[in-house]
C-alpha cells in the first residue's frame, strides 16, 4: 500500500540561526530563534503554530519552545528517534499531522550546542540511557564507541568490495568546501581547501581522517509545514512534500548493523527511496539536486547508490565525473553540507533543499530545480523526502 | 671504556626510526624524578594531594618527561651530539602501574648545518599520549 | 562551585573588566635575573642521570669527556630549569608569591581553578659545565583570548624564561604554556571511589537478555545463543527467535575460529582505560554468527579483510575479561 500524502503538506518557512563553535546561549534560545525566524520567513504569526516535531535527542520541550516564541494552542507534537535518522523523520511527523488535519502549521526544529556542549565525537559511555546501554555494551568494551569508528567499520568493507578509493571521499568533502566558500553561515566560508590539507589531516578511525568528518556545531534550524491551501496565501513560494518515508530493515541496529549477511549496505535507505518514489510518482531522473546527509564523506557515496543515481560500487566514478558540482548531474549539499556548513543533524539540509526548490540557494544551480531530494542519517533507521514546487 | 659511538650526519636519513624504549612507571620513578629535578610540588610525591586533584596517584612531573625525551634521543645519537632544542607537548599523566612506550622518527636532516630533527612520542598503555614533541640535535658532519 | 557559576555567567562588561586586569600581566617580570643557589655540580647531575636512566658519558664520565670534542663534562641541557628551582619550601610552606602566582590567584577567584601545562619548549644556545652558575629571568610573555577547550573555558598564558651564566652569556630560553580553565563537572563515576583506580574499559551493563553472555566471558567462554525450537544461532542475544518466535533457548560455546569481515582502529579521541589506537573488527565465527572484538598481536598494517583469526578470552585490565582475536 502506498501512503496517500503527496502534496498534502507544504514547507512555507525556513530558518537557520547563526552556526558557531560556541553559541554562548542555551539550546532553548537557539530553538526559539530558529522557530521565530522560520515563522517570519513564512509570513506567519507565532499564534499560527499549533504543532511541533523534533528529535527524541533534542533537549528542548515543545511547550518550552512554544512559551518562548509565544505560540497559542497546540494540538500536535511528535518526536522521531535514532539521532540523525530523525531529520526527515521529524518532517514525516509534521506532514502526517498536517495531511490528517491534526494540526495546521507544524514547526520542525532541531537545536543543539553540539560543539560547546555535549559532543558526539566523544563517543558513547557507560552513562547513557539504560535501553541503549545494553546495545552499546557489545561495542564499548572494545573501544568501538564513536560515530566515526562505526562508520569506518562499514566503509572499510564497502571500499574493499567496491574498489572505491579515497579520491571519491575527497571529492565529496571538496565539493562541499567549494559550496561553503559562498555561504557566510558556513564554518568553511571563504576558506580554501586542497588535497594536501586533506591528506595531512589526522586519522580519526581508519580510513576516516579529520576532513571526512562533519563540523560539530552549535546552532538550530527550523522548517514550517502547512496545508497547500494556506501555503498559497503566504509570502514565499511553497515547496510541496511529494513524498516522505521512514525505514528500518531486518536486523537493524543503531549504527552497528554488523550481523547482516552482507553488512556493507544500507537496505533501510533503499526502502525509503522506493517508498518515496512510489508515493510521489517520481523517478530518479526527475531529481535535479540533492541534500544528502553527510556526517561523514563516504556515506554520501553509499546513498547515491541506494537512491539509484548509480549502481553498487559506481558512486566513486559518479562523483569523480563532477556530478555533485554546480553544473553536474546532481548538485549536492549546495550549502556546504554538514561537512562544511554545520552539523545541525540534517535539519539545515531540509532548509537548503527547500531553498533549492524556491530558487534561493547561495549556490543556486543554473538549471531549473523542480525536485530536490533530502535524506537523513545513515547506519540507523532513516528516511528521506522529495520536495517539489507547489502548484498554484 | 670510551667505546661510545656517535652518529654522523651520513648515518642518518629522514624516516629513520629510533629504537623503541619502554619505561615502567613506578612511584619510585615519579618521586625520584621529582626530587632529582628539585620539583617539590606535592602532587608529585604525595598521593593524597594527587587524589584531591582528581588523579588516581602521584604523577610524573614535566622535568622528568623532558629528561626521558632527552635521554631517548641521545641514547640513539651518541654522546657527541649537541641538543639544540626540546619541544614537548604534554598529554595524559603518567601514573604508577603504567608502561610508557617512547618512539621516535627522523623528520629532517640539514646537510649543511648537521641539524637533525627527531619527532618523539611517549604513549602510556592506559591513557595514551603522554608527551609528543620534537628534539633538535646537531650531529658531527664528517669530512 | 559559586566561582564557576560566576565566571560562566560573566556579562560581556564584567568579562571586559576582568580581562583588562588579566592582560595587564602581559610583559610583567615574574623574577628579575638571579643566580641559582647551587653552582652546576657533578652530584646533582649524577642524581639526575640515575633516575632518567641516562648513561651519556658527556655528563658523568670525566675521562671520556677529556678526550671528546668538548674536552670536559657538561650538564644535561634538559636540566636547564632544574638549577633555579625553589626547593623543598614549595612542599613545606608553599610557592612564594610573585606576579605569576598573583595572576593565578586572580584567575582562581574567577572560577578558572584548573591548571594544565600544555607545552614547554627549551632552546639551548650554550652548553654548561660543573662550576658554572645559572641565572634566570622570567616574564609573562603572552595571554590568549578566552578559549573553549576540551577541559573547559579558559586562558592560555606563556612564560618566557631566559637563562644565562656568570659571564652573562645566554645558555638558553624556555617557553612554558599553561592553560587556566574552569573545570567541567566530572561524571558521577569519578566522584566516587572509582577515581582511586586506574581507569578500565567501559563495561557493558548486564541485564536479563545479555547478562548470562558476559558472565560466561568472565569464566573464559564465548557462547552463542541457540533457539531450542529451530536451532538457529543468534548474536547478540535476544529474548525471542526471529525465525520461529520460540522463547526457549540454550547456547553453544564458540571455538573462536573466525575470519575478519571488516576492521578499523580508533585513533582519536584517546579514551581513558583503553590501549592506544585499539583495533576493532567484525569477525565471522566458524559457527556462522558475527561478533565485534579486538584484533591484537599484530600491526594494523598487517590486517586484511578475509584474514583468519583465532580468539581467546583474556583479562585485558584490572576489571575486564574480553574475547581478543589473534592472527590464526
Amino acid at each position: 500500500m502506498v501512503a496517500n500524502i503527496k502534496d498534502k503538506a507544504v514547507i512555507v518557512g525556513v530558518h537557520n540561526t547563526k552556526f558557531s563553535k560556541d553559541s554562548g546561549v542555551s539550546e532553548l534560545s537557539l530553538a526559539a530563534q530558529a522557530v521565530k525566524g522560520a515563522i517570519d520567513d513564512a509570513g506567519l504569526k507565532p499564534s499560527d503554530i499549533d504543532g511541533f516535531a523534533t528529535f527524541t535527542m533534542d533537549s528542548n520541550d515543545e511547550i518550552e519552545v512554544a512559551r518562548a516564541v509565544g505560540c497559542g494552542d497546540l494540538t500536535f507534537w511528535g518526536r522521531s528517534h535514532y539521532g540523525g535518522g530523525a531529520a526527515t523523520g521529524s518532517l514525516h511527523q509534521a506532514v502526517m499531522a498536517v495531511a490528517t488535519g491534526m494540526a495546521e502549521c507544524v514547526a520542525v526544529y532541531r537545536a543543539l550546542n553540539g560543539r560547546s556542549g555535549q559532543r558526539f565525537s566523544s563517543g558513547v559511555s557507560g552513562e547513557i540511557m539504560t535501553a541503549d546501554a545494553i546495545h552499546w555494551g557489545w561495542y564499548m568494551p572494545y573501544g568501538l564507541l564513536t560515530p566515526a569508528s562505526w562508520v569506518a567499520m562499514f566503509n572499510q568493507r564497502w571500499m574493499h568490495l567496491t574498489g572505491v578509493t579515497k579520491d571519491a571521499m575527497f571529492e565529496v568533502a571538496h565539493s562541499t568546501r567549494e559550496y561553503a566558500i559562498n555561504n557566510p553561515n558556513a564554518f568553511f566560508h571563504g576558506r580554501s581547501f586542497d588535497r594536501a590539507e586533506y591528506d595531512a589531516s589526522r586519522m580519526i578511525a581508519d580510513p576516516l581522517q579529520l576532513f571526512d568528518c562533519c563540523q560539530e556545531s552549535d546552532g538550530a534550524s527550523c522548517v514550517i509545514v502547512t496545508t497547500p491551501e494556506r501555503a498559497r496565501d503566504l509570502k514565499q513560494p511553497g515547496v510541496a512534500v511529494r513524498g516522505v518515508a521512514q525505514a528500518a530493515a531486518p536486523d537493524q541496529e543503531q549504527m552497528t548493523s554488523f550481523y547482516r549477511e552482507e553488512f556493507a549496505a544500507i537496505p533501510e535507505m533503499e526502502i525509503a527511496a522506493k517508498n518515496c518514489f512510489e508515493m510521489s510518482g517520481l523517478s530518479v531522473d526527475d531529481i535535479d539536486a540533492a541534500v544528502i546527509y553527510d556526517a561523514f564523506s563516504p556515506i554520501v557515496l553509499w546513498q547515491l547508490e541506494a537512491w539509484g543515481f548509480c549502481g553498487f560500487g559506481e558512486s566513486g566514478d559518479f562523483v569523480l565525473d563532477g556530478a555533485l558540482r554546480p553544473g553536474g548531474r546532481l548538485p549536492t549539499n549546495t550549502h556546504g553540507g554538514q561537512l562544511s556548513e554545520a552539523y545541525i543533524h540534517g535539519v539545515n539540509g531540509i532548509v537548503e533543499a527547500t531553498r533549492l526548490v524556491r530558487g534561493q540557494s547561495r549556490n543556486q544551480p543554473e538549471k531549473d530545480i523542480n525536485h530536490a531530494l533530502v535524506t537523513s542519517g545513515v547506519g540507523i533507521p532513516t528516511g528521506g523526502a522529495l520536495l517539489g514546487k507547489l502548484d498554484y | 671504556m670510551s667505546d661510545y659511538k656517535t652518529l654522523s650526519l651520513a648515518d642518518v636519513s629522514v624516516g629513520d626510526q629510533l629504537p623503541k624504549l619502554d619505561i615502567d612507571i613506578t612511584s619510585g620513578l615519579i618521586v625520584a624524578g621529582a626530587l632529582a629535578t628539585r620539583d617539590y610540588e606535592p602532587v608529585h610525591h604525595d598521593k593524597s594531594v594527587a587524589q584531591a586533584a582528581g588523579l588516581p596517584d602521584v604523577f610524573m612531573n614535566i622535568l622528568t618527561s623532558q629528561g626521558i625525551m632527552s635521554r631517548f634521543v641521545t641514547d640513539w645519537s651518541g654522546p657527541e651530539a649537541v641538543i639544540k632544542s626540546l619541544d614537548v607537548k604534554l598529554g595524559a599523566p603518567n601514573v604508577p602501574g603504567m608502561v610508557m612506550t617512547v618512539t621516535g622518527e627522523v623528520t629532517a636532516c640539514d646537510e649543511k648545518t648537521g641539524l637533525v630533527d627527531v619527532a618523539v612520542t611517549g604513549e602510556n598503555n592506559i591513557w595514551g599520549m603522554h608527551m609528543q614533541g620534537g628534539v633538535q640535535i646537531a650531529l658531527p658532519v664528517e669530512g | 562551585m559559586g566561582h564557576q557559576e560566576e565566571a560562566l555567567h560573566m556579562t560581556p562588561e564584567e568579562q571586559k573588566v576582568f580581562e583588562d586586569k588579566l592582560y595587564a600581566y602581559v610583559g610583567v617580570e615574574v623574577c628579575s635575573r638571579k643566580p641559582a643557589k647551587d653552582a652546576v655540580n657533578e652530584t646533582m647531575i649524577r642524581h639526575w642521570t640515575e633516575v632518567m636512566g641516562d648513561t651519556n658519558p658527556a655528563y658523568t664520565d670525566p675521562e671520556w669527556a677529556a678526550q671528546s670534542r668538548r674536552g670536559k663534562t657538561i650538564a644535561p641541557p634538559a636540566m636547564m630549569y632544574v638549577w633555579n628551582q625553589e626547593g623543598y619550601s614549595v612542599a613545606s610552606s608553599g610557592r612564594a608569591s610573585d606576579p605569576q602566582t598573583e595572576m593565578a590567584e586572580m584567575l582562581n577567584d574567577h572560577g578558572f581553578t584548573g591548571v594544565l601545562g600544555t607545552n614547554v619548549k627549551q632552546e639551548y644556545v650554550k652548553e654548561i659545565s660543573p662550576g658554572d652558575t645559572v641565572y634566570v629571568q622570567m616574564v609573562i610573555d603572552n595571554i590568549s583570548e578566552r578559549k573553549v577547550t576540551a577541559r573547559g573555558p579558559g586562558y592560555f598564558f606563556e612564560t618566557l624564561a631566559t637563562f644565562s651564566d656568570q659571564n652573562g652569556d645566554t645558555i638558553g630560553v624556555q617557553r612554558f604554556r599553561v592553560l587556566k580553565f574552569i573545570p567541567q563537572e566530572q561524571p558521577a563515576a569519578s566522584a566516587s571511589d572509582d577515581k582511586l583506580q586506574v581507569p578500565t574499559r567501559i563495561a557493558s551493563p548486564r541485564g536479563h537478555d545479555n547478562g548470562w553472555w558476559w558472565n560466561a566471558v568472565d569464566e573464559g567462554k564465548v557462547l552463542i545463543q541457540r533457539c531450542k525450537g529451530c536451532q538457529t544461532l543468534r548474536h547478540p542475544p535476544r529474548p525471542m527467535c526471529g525465525e520461529c518466535q520460540s522463547m526457549e533457548w540454550d547456547s553453544i560455546e564458540s571455538t573462536l575460529d573466525g575470519e575478519i569481515m571488516s576492521f578499523t582502529a580508533l585513533r582519536h579521541p584517546k579514551i581513558p582505560g583503553y590501549p592506544a589506537d585499539p583495533i576493532c573488527a567484525v569477525i565471522k565465527l566458524g559457527e556462522g554468527t558475527n561478533i565485534v572484538s579486538n584484533i591484537v598481536g599484530c600491526d594494523f598494517d598487517d590486517i586484511a579483510i578475509g584474514m583468519k583469526v583465532k580468539g581467546k578470552v583474556e583479562q585485558v585490565d584490572e576489571k575486564t575479561m574480553l574475547p581478543q582475536f589473534y592472527p590464526a
